[in-house]
């Protein structure tokens, strides 16, 4: 669940809950106090009958007056206690044209039942006891209280809908560094020499956790550059000795005669050395690609390098008797010539290497892409794993670093190496 | 020929010494900075093998002075660097080659050899080995005027094993050479065979003598004793 979902979510349940609860205790209040003021005008007309009795000793008149009714019924003295209720005002509808009409419920009968607010009291005429009703219709208090309840329930929709758009709108841009930040990340590459930059932010929180993130990144990228020093260093220093063992080995085969034995010592290290050798050179080459050390803008007519490559192969092709089928369009890429050569040559000797006697090897190069195809050992490699450095079948005598070194030249310029198997051709794909 | 080798790690200086020595050549050896500095103001040489990294101050330095001064020595970079610009550099202060570590002695000396000739017969393109005429322009091969027509390669083994006449070619050292250190060859040594059965049948069938021998399944000799 998204922050801003989950904080909406929680905030307007209590927004809405708060609001319930003063809707209720508002509603609550005016009603108390309306009906209180009805009742005050009840006892006024208590009053006034009162005193028209004290003044008249008779009944006063019954007037239709607005939405009051009072009516005097003998009742046994004493009967009669002095209360308040509620109760229902009728109506006439014959009566009152005068009155402006209201909304009111109607009922099948002609006449309208309102509620109302209705005050029993007695009064002793002459010897008569009276009990007095008079009725007040709520009606208007109602209304009263239905406008002040519709403002209010008005206001808390408009309450909530602000408070909605303004969490959005605020929430969205007050979270944006952290997408940003996010989004950084996400394209945090540790070989890459670009910085996650420091955004601009007057939160505190964010600025901290930006902080954090540059700082975490710097140590990352600097442990990984040490890293790459080290390995740059170390197959440095292993050159010399390498060389010093080359050197002597070349100065001991020209002392004379060597046994069977010897000599086959002396060729197990010779290739020893000379595999150690390529191995070293891959791995600086790995870490300068890496680096982007070699990088260059020469116009590179692929179908020429690719030819020439062809004839420099060309003993090895008869020796293992390969047939070589080739389909060159042009295509001509700007980028570093030494790059290009040793992703072609990667790519070829593979493609030989990994093949029998009598195998093929197709060449297609369009302006899209590059497919180097060989036939081999008849199971298709694993992707994911021949990518991997030193990853190698057992019988390659390859340095296991030929495919890593050829992938990260893809990467370099941009193009994509994959590796697929179908109809028993091992099939390299660069795309350009 | 007159060859001075600096080079500061002992074991490989020695090496190629012992090389290099042999009846007619002179080796010099400087292992520091300030030393190979007195060397080249003092002495001309033939050849100056000259190692990138050394105590005291770079070989970079070594070539600038050697330049300044109009000196006409040949200049063999031999170095651990092997990056474009490196490479770039030294050729461009006027190097004459660079040679990266490690690398076999033979490919050392033919290279020597190559410089030494473009300095030394200026002009002239010959190449004679007793009965054996190279023409190093037209790239054409005579016994005793008797042309042969060798494929690339057997050319460029020809020219190697003159280079490096009456030493042990090992046979990694050759296809090195000849193909590149691009490409793993150790199991392929049969190629190196066919071609120098190829180069040696041709050689002899025009009428030259029998240089070439094996040594002992390591790699071959080229020697007229």
């Amino acid at each position: 669940m998204k922050l801003l979902t989950r904080y909406n979510r929680v905030n307007l349940l209590t927004t809405i809950i708060v609001m319930l609860i003063t809707g209720i205790i508002y509603y609550q209040a005016i009603s108390l106090i309306l009906v209180s003021q009805l009742d005050k005008s009840l006892v006024v007309e208590e009053n006034e009958v009162f005193e028209y009795v004290g003044l008249n000793h008779q009944l006063p008149q019954v007037f239709k007056s607005n939405d009051q009714q009072i009516t005097f019924t003998e009742a046994r003295p004493g009967t009669v206690t002095r209360q308040f209720i509620n109760t229902i005002y009728r109506n006439r509808e014959g009566d009152d044209e005068d009155r402006p009409r209201r909304h009111v419920r109607r009922h099948r009968h002609e006449d309208e039942f309102e509620s109302g607010r209705g005050l029993i009291s007695s009064v002793m005429v002459g010897n008569k006891y009276y009990k007095i009703l008079i009725v007040e219709s709520k009606v208007e208090t109602e209304d009263l209280i239905k406008i002040i309840f519709g403002i209010t329930a008005g206001v808390i929709l408009l309450l909530l809908l602000t408070l909605f758009v303004t969490n959005r709108l605020l929430l969205n841009r007050l979270w944006q560094p952290f997408y940003n930040l996010l989004k950084e990340l996400r394209i945090f590459n540790v070989a890459d020499s670009k910085d996650i930059p420091l955004e601009k932010t007057n939160i505190e929180e964010f600025e901290e956790l930006n902080q954090v993130i540059i700082s975490m990144s710097t140590r990352v990228k600097n442990d990984y550059k040490d890293l790459k020093t080290f390995t740059e260093n170390a197959s440095h220093e292993l050159l010399t000795p390498i060389a010093v063992i080359n050197s002597k080995l070349d100065t001991l085969i020209q002392t004379d005669s060597f046994s069977q034995q010897q000599s086959k010592l002396l060729n197990d290290l010779y290739s020893a050395v000379s595999k150690l050798t390529r191995l070293n050179q891959s791995l600086l080459l790995l870490v300068k690609i890496e680096n982007r050390l070699l990088e260059g803008n020469d116009h590179i007519n692929l179908k020429l390098h690719i030819q020439e490559l062809i004839i420099q192969f060309e003993e090895i092709f008869l020796d293992k008797e390969l047939i070589v089928t080739c389909e060159l369009g042009e295509k001509e890429l700007i980028t570093s010539t030494y790059l290009v050569d040793i992703l072609l040559n990667n790519l070829l000797s593979n493609a030989i290497r990994h093949n029998y006697k009598g195998g093929r090897i197709n060449i297609k190069l369009t302006d899209e892409s590059l497919v180097i195809q060989n036939t081999g050992e008849n199971a298709p490699l694993q992707e994911e794993e021949i990518f991997i450095r030193f990853h190698k079948s057992t019988e390659s005598e390859g340095s296991g670093l030929g495919l890593t070194i050829s992938r990260q030249i893809c990467e370099n310029l941009k193009f994509t190496l994959n590796y697929s198997y179908d109809a028993s051709y091992h099939t390299f794909t660069v795309t350009f | 020929m007159k060859i001075l080798i600096i080079e500061d790690e002992k074991g490989l200086r020695e090496s190629i010494e012992e090389y290099f020595m042999e009846a007619g050549n002179i080796c010099e050896t400087a292992s520091n900075y300030q030393e190979a500095m007195s060397k080249v103001s003092l002495y001309t040489y033939d050849c100056i093998l000259l190692d990138i990294t050394l105590p005291g101050g770079s070989g970079i330095e070594i070539l600038k002075h050697l330049k300044q001064n109009n000196n006409t020595d040949g200049v063999l970079i031999i170095s651990a660097k092997n990056s474009l610009d490196d490479r770039l550099e030294g050729l461009d202060l006027g190097a004459d080659d660079y040679l990266v570590k490690p690398f076999h002695l033979s490919e050392l000396r033919a290279r020597v050899t190559a410089i030494i000739r473009r300095k030394t017969f200026n002009g002239s393109n010959l190449l004679v080995f007793n009965e054996i005429g190279i023409d190093l322009l037209a790239k054409s091969v005579k016994v005793s005027d008797t042309p042969i027509k060798l494929t690339r390669k057997e050319y460029a083994l020809l020219l190697y094993f003159i280079a490096n006449k009456g030493k042990v070619v090992s046979k990694n050292a050759i296809a090195e050479h000849l193909w590149g250190d691009g490409i793993d060859m150790a199991n392929n040594f049969d190629f190196i065979y066919s071609h120098i059965k190829n180069l040696r049948k041709k050689l002899m069938e025009a009428g030259s003598n029998d240089y070439i021998q094996a040594a002992y399944g390591m790699g071959y000799k080229f020697t007229d004793q």
